[in-house]
């Protein structure tokens, strides 16, 4: 479904990402790790457009979407939820919902969708009148979520949902992300620091380090492997 | 019809009694107060509370706080002016066109400037301003330091031009309504709601598929445009201009209603004017005389009282306050918010099917 090839990306004169390939098929969970600063984050941008990529091939569903404008590739399909959840703090929990409906095609079906993710977070539903700057922090996540499903995602791009969240609820939001994977067919791209709970969650994963794919394989077989025990799990 | 919907319906009618009322009050101004100071302080809050309402678009709902209004201002005044008086136009044509040249130069020149973010759009906001200051001040086609004037002569609609003020106090209460309207409409727009979460976030609306370029560029083209028609009127009005009228003191005029009225309101330059513009000239007819500058000092302290313990400005304080409540209930009869959401809801529902 996705086809990441050779991916290079980075700010002004200053490269980040070196020839990055990556795949995710439909319905698969699949967990990007690394450290602070190892170019998550840039490739996240690269992938949805917010960055232009100097070289490689962004393939989604048979088209290049490398050079293409972040609109566009959201309405291909690929939403993401942005890295420290950045939602419309002044507007209200209904309105940050709308907006996630923004263009034609996913705002003719906003009721719909409005239902199903008020379905997934009932608590988004009471307080759908409330600005959403009052929200606690793990609702604040949801909502970010909730906004990125009424999107309809094909791919849905999670960027570090655990960030300053208590674990049980990086726990609930990684099993919405596992239930949408396996019940509606929707692949997930999570992007984590937490590589215990996002192995735990994905079918496979990639490990960047300093901007470059280190190691490949399937969650069970990175969380075996020695250097990811030694580097990132502190065992 | 329901209970709900003639509730909703006499409170939609008590507000539209309520507004015209105003109006109306605004449009007998000129049949009662012959006084041309009176009039002229009038005609200064429509065309100052107009260019602020252009500041608000950017600075208020879009979050891009510029400095360099009076420079659109001067440019739409000076486009206009030289269309009049080098290639005599027709005077309501050059304003037309002045706008329109003025929203290109700020398209153009904002484009390369929107890479910049917060404080740094706002310096080059101020430098753009300045810049153009002096590009006229050494340009012998615009007149040098000294400025142009417009032609005098007998009072012709035609031409834009009277010895009284009544015309230009009614042309700029249909300005200043025209320019509300019109930004009545973007804040209700697809454009008004990107722009407030490009205010809000600019990295989460683009995640979301709002291009922040695109939208800041058209605020500011529309921002640019409507302060470009202030200037256009005021040359008209004053029949002189010169750069004096884009030093930075002014663009900074330009702000003060609308942070006074409240910045998150379309309507607050309007109140921000009609309270500050009146108290800048009370103060320098009043406190002037007894010491030179006094004036200034307490229109700073009126605006410092203002930001210290109502930074949401008045009508931030307005919406939240009792006297709302009381308006609300007792005067307009407004029914419950739930009430107007269900005939509002009930409304859509059967317009779609």
């Amino acid at each position: 479904m996705l086809n990441v090839k050779d991916l290079r990306a980075g700010y002004g004169a200053i490269n980040i990402l070196w020839d990055i390939s990556f795949q995710v098929a439909e319905g698969e969970i699949v967990a990007i790790l690394g450290s602070n600063g190892a170019g998550k984050t840039t490739m996240v941008r690269a992938v949805t457009g917010m960055v232009r990529p100097s070289a490689g091939v962004v393939q989604f569903n048979g088209e290049d979407l490398a050079k293409k404008s972040s609109r566009y590739i959201l309405d291909q399909g690929i939403v993401q939820v942005p890295e420290g959840r950045q939602i419309f703090t002044e507007m209200t929990v209904l309105e940050n919902l709308e907006m996630g409906a923004f263009n034609k095609e996913t705002r003719a079906a906003f009721q719909e969708n409005l239902r199903t993710a008020y379905q997934r977070f009932p608590r988004l539903e009471e307080r759908a009148k409330q600005a959403a700057g009052t929200l606690s922090g793990g609702e604040q996540q949801m909502l970010a979520v909730a906004r990125a499903l009424i999107g309809m995602p094909k791919l849905l791009i999670l960027d570090e949902p655990s960030l300053g969240l208590a674990p049980n609820i990086v726990d609930d939001i990684l099993q919405v992300a596992a239930d949408m994977a396996r019940r509606d067919r929707i692949s997930v791209l999570l992007v984590e620091q937490d590589i215990t709970k996002a192995l735990a969650c994905a079918d496979r994963g990639y490990v960047i380090e300093n901007g470059r794919i280190a190691l490949e394989g399937t969650a069970a077989a990175l969380s075996a492997n020695e250097h990811v025990k030694k580097a990132y799990l502190g065992i | 019809m329901s209970v709900n919907e003639k509730a909703v319906r006499a409170y939609r009618r008590n507000t539209i009694i309520c507004l015209g009322g105003i109006l109306a009050v605004f449009l007998l101004i000129p049949a009662f107060v012959k006084n041309p100071y009176t009039l002229n302080v009038f005609i200064l809050i429509f065309y100052t509370s107009t260019l602020s309402m252009a500041w608000n678009l950017l600075g208020g709902m879009t979050g891009q706080n510029s400095l360099g209004h009076a420079a659109y201002m001067g440019l739409g005044a000076y486009a206009a002016s030289m269309l009049i008086t080098k290639a005599h136009l027709n005077p309501w044509l050059s304003g037309i066109l002045g706008m329109i040249a003025v929203g290109l130069v700020a398209g153009v020149i904002f484009y390369p400037c929107f890479i910049l973010k917060g404080p740094y759009f706002t310096l080059v906001s101020i430098a753009f301003g300045e810049a153009l200051r002096q590009f006229i001040i050494n340009s012998a086609f615009f007149g040098r330091a000294s400025g142009i004037g417009l032609p005098f002569g007998r009072d012709s609609w035609l031409d834009f031009r009277f010895g009284s003020k009544e015309p230009y106090y009614y042309v700029g209460l249909v300005m200043l309504l025209l320019v509300y309207l019109v930004m009545k409409k973007i804040e209700r727009s697809r454009m008004g709601y990107a722009l407030r979460t490009i205010r809000e976030d600019e990295d989460a609306a683009a995640a979301i598929g709002i291009n922040p370029m695109k939208y800041k560029i058209m605020a500011v083209v529309v921002s640019a445009m409507v302060a470009g028609l202030v200037g256009f009127f005021y040359a008209s009005y004053i029949r002189y201009i010169d750069p004096e009228m884009m030093i930075q003191a002014k663009s900074t005029e330009s702000v003060l209603p609308a942070v006074v009225g409240g910045a998150a309101f379309v309507e607050g330059p309007l109140v921000g004017g009609l309270i500050m513009v009146p108290l800048s000239e009370f103060l320098r007819a009043n406190f002037s005389k007894i010491l030179p500058g006094i004036n200034m000092l307490l229109y700073a302290v009126a605006l410092l009282a203002v930001i210290r313990f109502r930074p949401a400005g008045i009508l931030g304080w307005y919406s939240h306050s009792k006297l709302k409540t009381f308006i609300d209930t007792k005067i307009l009869k407004k029914p419950p918010i739930e009430v107007i959401e269900e005939v509002e809801l009930a409304r859509r529902q059967r317009k779609e099917a």
